[in-house]
């Protein structure tokens, strides 16, 4: 399903990081966020990127979108180097192959939800492929809501318009950073859903930051880090896998979840 | 809590630099309009101080009732004229050095060493009688001395540099239309400056003398002034002590008071600074705008930096801070603010007087005045620049101070409230003044005939129209915010589809805001295009006027204001080779129609006026003929508001001053006739003291009594014109009304219907129309017409062009001024634009960061914020334009009658308004679209 033509589209990697380090603050009183990591993202599947606060799984994703700067190392999404990229080239990025899920939604207030869907297409002066759109409407099932303002949707509802959003200009790859994150269980289900749907039926790429092991379990493959590096690698994992790895290095009653929530901005 | 705001005001200082700028221009307007009334003042005391110095004035006694809607020269004839016979009865009073009644010419030109005329900005140029035995006392001479005879002038040092002559040089005055060759006795300086006043000292006698040619009565006097030293002045109980002599000395027959120097001049100065009263109140509107905006970038900034801290007081409020100490925390950056603001506006204010007296000083218009603010101005300058710097904060600081802990961790925008109550009001209120505006309308145009609104008359109807409509177009402009973004954001919408659409959106979101900002911007806009409508009005109705009223070639008219062109010049004009129809305005000055309701100007011309040189078009009756059978024409404004219609009666009416031959005769002969029996006595006493052998003793009574022939002999006769006032009355029946707007406020008579009511030299002439003959070469006739009048110096004639735009160029230097100020206004709303852009990007940080996330380039989001800022720069424009134009057409209307014929809009001024608000938008996006790019797209993005 993929758009993209040339040597670029056959390749099974997406995006790499290659060597990454990020370092915050002085000499005096340094922290390594990202310590010499490396990794390929594979196209067609659903990435998720786990670990507890401050083991750079953020910090890990802002440098592959772009949207971060690494210290050392390079970043790569379809073989285009993104860590040496000025503004204006991180701005052709943007529009060409990344696409981006926040965790509060972000979508425009003063634009209805077709608008905010149309959004990316529009600004990167983009034709609008109507059937796409209909299709992608369709399986967030927003067809009754497209009238609407973001104040007028459920947060369930606004997250699915910023899916719909992501997947419209069908970019390489999209960072979810929580996609989950300010939704109920329902709402996330219905949103995991929908990624994976996205991934399956239509071979887009994502790659997810997640502190939750039940979001964690629906992506094809699970990357936990840990004080910087990536501590594990696992294909498919089901979700009793998962937990059963934070368990190996926590005390299972102090699970990841709640150390998470405590100070979330470290991350 | 102290130390909190204090060092938030640290943190925050760059932010506050704005508001700074803002609260220092407004109080710079405040300060500096009270300075310049004090300057003003100053210099108006100061030159009372130095011009009436005397110690005591002399006055009638009996106050005359106060004509409604005195001029500017009116300010003390309040009371009745008295007698100059009674100054010897003063000067032998004790105590007294000198008394005279100090006469002056205000008509005479003074020409400069090249010849040509002196002219001021305004100023007048004065001829004073004063010599040395009539002395000024305020005149110090530089050099030479107080004029000997009448071919002597001294001149003021300023007068003197600006003509260019010294002492012993040989100047040339005109006085009544002759140019006289006078010799330069010394210069001398007052110790105020004169405001570019041209001075000149002549003897009494000289002065006298040409009073009386020009029929002026010199015989009574509005003041006599006494002086009780030669060099210094009396103190004030000084003065009154010598008042009380002279009251006791004053026969009662005279009918004359004498009061201290001092009370007179401090009733003229009040009286003059009353009349300069109305330039503050102007400069007053646009400190107001400025401090509207400053209060409103204050409370723009205040938002930003509370919204960006409210993390911070809600940890002072969880660690138990009370909403009165966050209160106090946030106010108190306000008060320090406000006090650096107003500060520096104080000494903006009082550098930008200084700065306008020097402009003035280099203008010709010296001032002596201090332009320095007084205490008072500080204290004035400093409370307005905090009150408003504290009602500017004060609802950020409630919404910092009442915010619950827990809603202030979060990040949420509240909801505007609705804004549709605001305008309802709002349109009532601009309904409210358009109906004054259509009385104002109905009334000018004479559709109704009501008693009351002629009662109120224009200027509130125009007022109060105006006043509602402009609060009005502002409470309910916040309702029109959003549909007019939608009407303004059609065509950027067009040409950018997505950043229009954004911006066109973003605009409606705070619509208080935006509606604010862009009242600045309307305020001054509409001040500026009502302005243009009517002067632009002014001018194509005089130009109209000319092309299609006027036949004349040429125009001469008066180079000085307040000297009219003299018979002899007009004979002379007449004379000129190739003159045909050519007819003079005579002014007639003294004449008065006694059954008018209102005062009415008359005026005497030529038959060639109405029939060749201005041809009348609609008119009843013939009014050519009519004025040649001696009757009156009168212009329609006139027939209407006096109720007049053909076949009327006015009562002219004419109080004429001239020298009274029988009077001056008799006192000629009485005081010759003296003198000689003065000599008889004299000599017989001689011929007694001869007769008892005292040869030496006969001898010098001999030549006594020949001084005393011979004294007689040479006596200047002058001094014995007797002046007599008639008062003649004609009845003059209306021939004819005429409807041309030229002359639609006079009556019209025929120069002999004039000359039985008032003397040829009673008569003003302003202005004179002149055609070619017919065949006769127009040029030529214009070169030899500029030839005839050189000799009276200040005659210039005009052609067509040259009258139509002598009458622009003095509209178009009013302007000025105006676009001056509106400069000023557009600047102070410049910074509004950009306060409230900032805390747009401020309050959209997320938003911004998000757009750019997925994929705008940094050229779109400035592209977003400057539709924005232009959208809403020109929402300001063009409610201003709307406003302004429509009270400009009122106007125009309202002044129809008084030759504001032709409405004329200036489209193109309009439309440059426009590009100067789109460009105003552009400039003022700039500084907050670099700091939406400033922040990092991550910090917009990342969640917490």
């Amino acid at each position: 399903m993929s758009k993209r033509t040339g040597a670029n589209a056959t390749s099974p990697i997406v995006a790499k990081a290659v060597d990454l380090v990020k370092t915050y603050g002085d000499t005096d009183s340094q922290v390594t966020a990202l310590n010499h990591v490396s990794v390929d993202f594979r196209r067609g599947e659903l990435t998720a990127i786990m670990g507890p606060s401050g083991s750079g799984k953020s910090t890990l994703m802002h440098c592959m979108a772009g949207l971060d700067v690494p210290s050392s190392g390079q970043v790569f999404v379809e073989d285009l180097e993104v860590s040496s990229m000025n503004q204006k080239q991180l701005t052709q990025l943007r529009r060409k192959e990344i696409g981006f899920i926040f965790q509060s939604f972000n979508l425009v207030p003063t634009l209805t939800a077709e608008e905010n869907i149309l959004l990316p297409l529009q600004i990167a002066h983009r034709p609008v492929d109507r059937e796409w759109f209909r299709k992608v409407v369709g399986v967030v099932g927003l067809e009754n809501r497209l009238d609407h303002r973001p104040s007028q949707l459920s947060g369930g509802q606004q997250q699915r318009v910023a899916c719909a959003r992501a997947l419209m200009e069908r970019p390489s790859v999209i960072f979810a950073d929580e996609p989950t994150g300010n939704l109920d269980s329902r709402s996330s289900r219905e949103v995991l859903e929908f990624l994976r749907t996205s991934v399956r039926d239509y071979g887009q790429s994502i790659v997810m930051v997640t502190h939750d092991p039940r979001a964690a379990s629906f992506a094809d493959r699970v990357l936990v880090l840990a004080d910087g590096s990536i501590t594990q690698d696992m294909d498919h994992p089901t979700y009793d896998d998962i937990l059963a790895v934070f368990a190996e290095h926590d005390d299972p009653d102090n699970g990841p979840v709640s150390v998470e929530s405590a100070d979330a901005k470290e991350a | 809590m102290f130390r909190i705001g204090l060092r938030d005001t640290k943190a925050h200082f760059r932010r506050f630099i704005m508001s700074i700028i803002a609260i220092a221009l407004g109080v710079a307007f405040v300060v500096g309009s009270f300075c310049f009334r004090e300057m003003l003042n100053d210099q108006v005391a100061q030159m009372m101080g130095s011009n009436s110095d005397a110690d005591v004035y002399v006055r009638g006694a009996t106050e005359e009732k106060q004509e409604p809607g005195g001029s500017v020269t009116s300010y003390n004839s309040t009371y009745t004229e008295i007698s100059t016979s009674i100054i010897p009865d003063i000067e032998n009073v004790d105590g007294v050095t000198s008394a005279d009644a100090t006469m002056q010419l205000g008509n005479a030109v003074l020409l400069d060493h090249n010849g040509d005329a002196l002219t001021t900005v305004g100023a007048p140029t004065l001829v004073i009688g004063v010599d040395q035995d009539d002395p000024w006392r305020s005149a110090h001479f530089v050099s030479g001395e107080y004029p000997q005879t009448d071919d002597e002038i001294a001149l003021l040092e300023d007068t003197a540099d600006k003509a260019g002559l010294k002492t012993g040089d040989t100047a040339k005055l005109i006085v009544d239309g002759e140019a006289r060759e006078m010799t330069v006795s010394g210069v001398f300086t007052s110790p105020s400056t004169q405001l570019g006043a041209i001075l000149i000292l002549a003897r009494p006698s000289f002065v006298q003398h040409v009073l009386q040619e020009e029929g002026e009565d010199t015989s009574s006097i509005q003041f006599i002034g006494v002086y009780g030293s030669k060099t210094t002045p009396l103190d004030e109980e000084a003065q009154q002590q010598l008042a009380d002599r002279i009251n006791k000395a004053l026969p009662k027959s005279a009918d004359a008071h004498a009061v201290t120097g001092d009370s007179v001049r401090d009733d003229a100065t009040k009286s003059i600074q009353d009349q300069l009263g109305f330039i503050q109140p102007l400069i007053l509107i646009f400190a107001a705008i400025a401090l509207f905006v400053g209060a409103f970038i204050i409370a723009n900034t205040f938002t930003m930096i509370v919204r960006e801290s409210m993390r911070g007081y809600a940890l002072l409020r969880s660690v138990g801070a009370s909403p009165a100490q966050v209160f106090a925390s946030v106010l108190i950056q306000a008060v320090i603010l406000g006090i650096v603001g107003s500060g520096i506006g104080v000494l903006l204010g009082w550098g930008l007087l200084e700065a306008i007296a020097k402009g003035m000083s280099s203008g010709g218009m010296p001032l002596s005045g201090s332009p320095a603010p007084s205490a008072t101005d500080v204290i004035i300058g400093v409370i307005v620049g905090v009150v408003v710097t504290i009602i500017g904060a004060t609802l950020p600081a409630k919404t910092a101070a009442t915010a619950p802990p827990i809603q202030a961790m979060n990040e949420t925008v509240n909801p505007e409230k609705p804004v549709k109550a605001r305008g309802w009001i709002g349109i009532v209120m601009v309904a409210l003044g358009a109906a004054f505006w259509v009385l104002c309308y109905l009334g000018a145009a004479k559709r109704v005939d009501w008693q009351w609104l002629k009662d109120l008359g224009s200027g509130w109807t125009l007022g109060l129209g105006a006043a509602f409509v402009v609060i009005g177009a502002i409470v309910c402009a916040p309702a029109f915010v959003a549909p007019a973004a939608k009407v303004l954001g059609w065509i950027p919408s067009k040409m950018f589809p997505v950043t229009g659409k954004l911006a066109t959106r973003n605009i409606g979101r705070a619509k208080r805001r935006t509606a604010n900002t862009a009242a600045a911007l309307f305020i001054g806009v509409a001040i500026v295009s009502c302005l243009g409508v009517v002067a632009s009005s002014m001018k194509t109705s005089v130009n109209n006027l000319v092309d299609n009223n006027v036949n004349a070639d040429y125009v001469a008219m008066s180079a000085s204001m307040t000297q009219p062109i003299s018979t002899k010049a007009v004979d002379a004009i007449e004379d000129t080779k190739g003159v045909g129809a050519s007819s003079a305005v005579y002014m007639l000055p003294t004449v008065k129609a006694t059954n008018a309701e209102k005062d009415v100007m008359t005026a005497a011309i030529k038959t060639d006026l109405l029939t060749e040189l201005a041809p009348v078009g609609q008119q009843d009756g013939d009014a050519a003929k009519a004025i040649d059978d001696g009757e009156a024409a009168v212009g329609r404004t006139i027939a209407d508001d006096e109720h007049w219609k053909v076949g009327d009666v006015i009562d002219l009416e004419s109080e004429n001053t001239s020298v009274d031959e029988e009077a001056t005769k008799q006192a000629s002969e009485a005081y010759q006739k003296q003198a000689e029996a003065q000599a008889k006595t004299l000599q017989q006493e001689a011929q007694q003291l001869a007769a008892s052998g005292d040869v030496s003793g006969a001898q010098s009574k001999a030549k006594e009594a020949e001084n005393v022939v011979k004294q007689a002999q040479n006596v200047d006769p002058k001094q014995f014109v007797k002046m007599k006032t008639e008062t003649k009355t004609e009845q003059v029946r209306i021939g004819a009304i005429i409807d041309d707007s030229l002359y639609a406020d006079s009556i019209f008579i025929s120069v002999p219907t004039a000359e039985k009511i008032t003397s040829k030299d009673m008569m003003m002439v302003t202005q004179m129309y002149v055609q070619a003959e017919p065949g006769a070469n127009v040029e030529q006739l214009g070169k030899d017409l500029k030839k005839t009048v050189k000799p009276f110096y200040t005659v210039s004639v005009l052609t067509r062009d040259e009258f139509k735009s002598s009458m622009s160029s003095m509209i178009n230097s009013m302007l000025a001024i105006i676009y001056a100020l509106l400069a000023l206004s557009i600047v102070i709303a410049i910074f509004g634009i950009v306060n409230t852009l900032a805390l747009n990007v401020s309050e959209r940080t997320k938003e911004i960061g998000l757009l750019r996330a997925i994929g705008t380039s940094n050229g779109q989001v400035r592209g977003m914020l400057a539709i924005e800022a232009v959208i809403l720069s020109v929402f300001g424009t063009i409610v201003g334009i709307v406003v302004g134009v429509a009270a400009g057409v009122v106007i125009r209307a309202a002044y129809e009658s008084q030759g504001m014929t032709t409405l004329t809009i200036p489209w193109d001024q309009l439309v440059l308004f426009l590009i100067v608000a789109i460009l105003v938008g552009l400039v003022a996006s700039i500084s907050p679209a670099r700091r939406a790019l400033k922040q990092p797209v991550l910090d917009a993005v990342a969640s917490e």
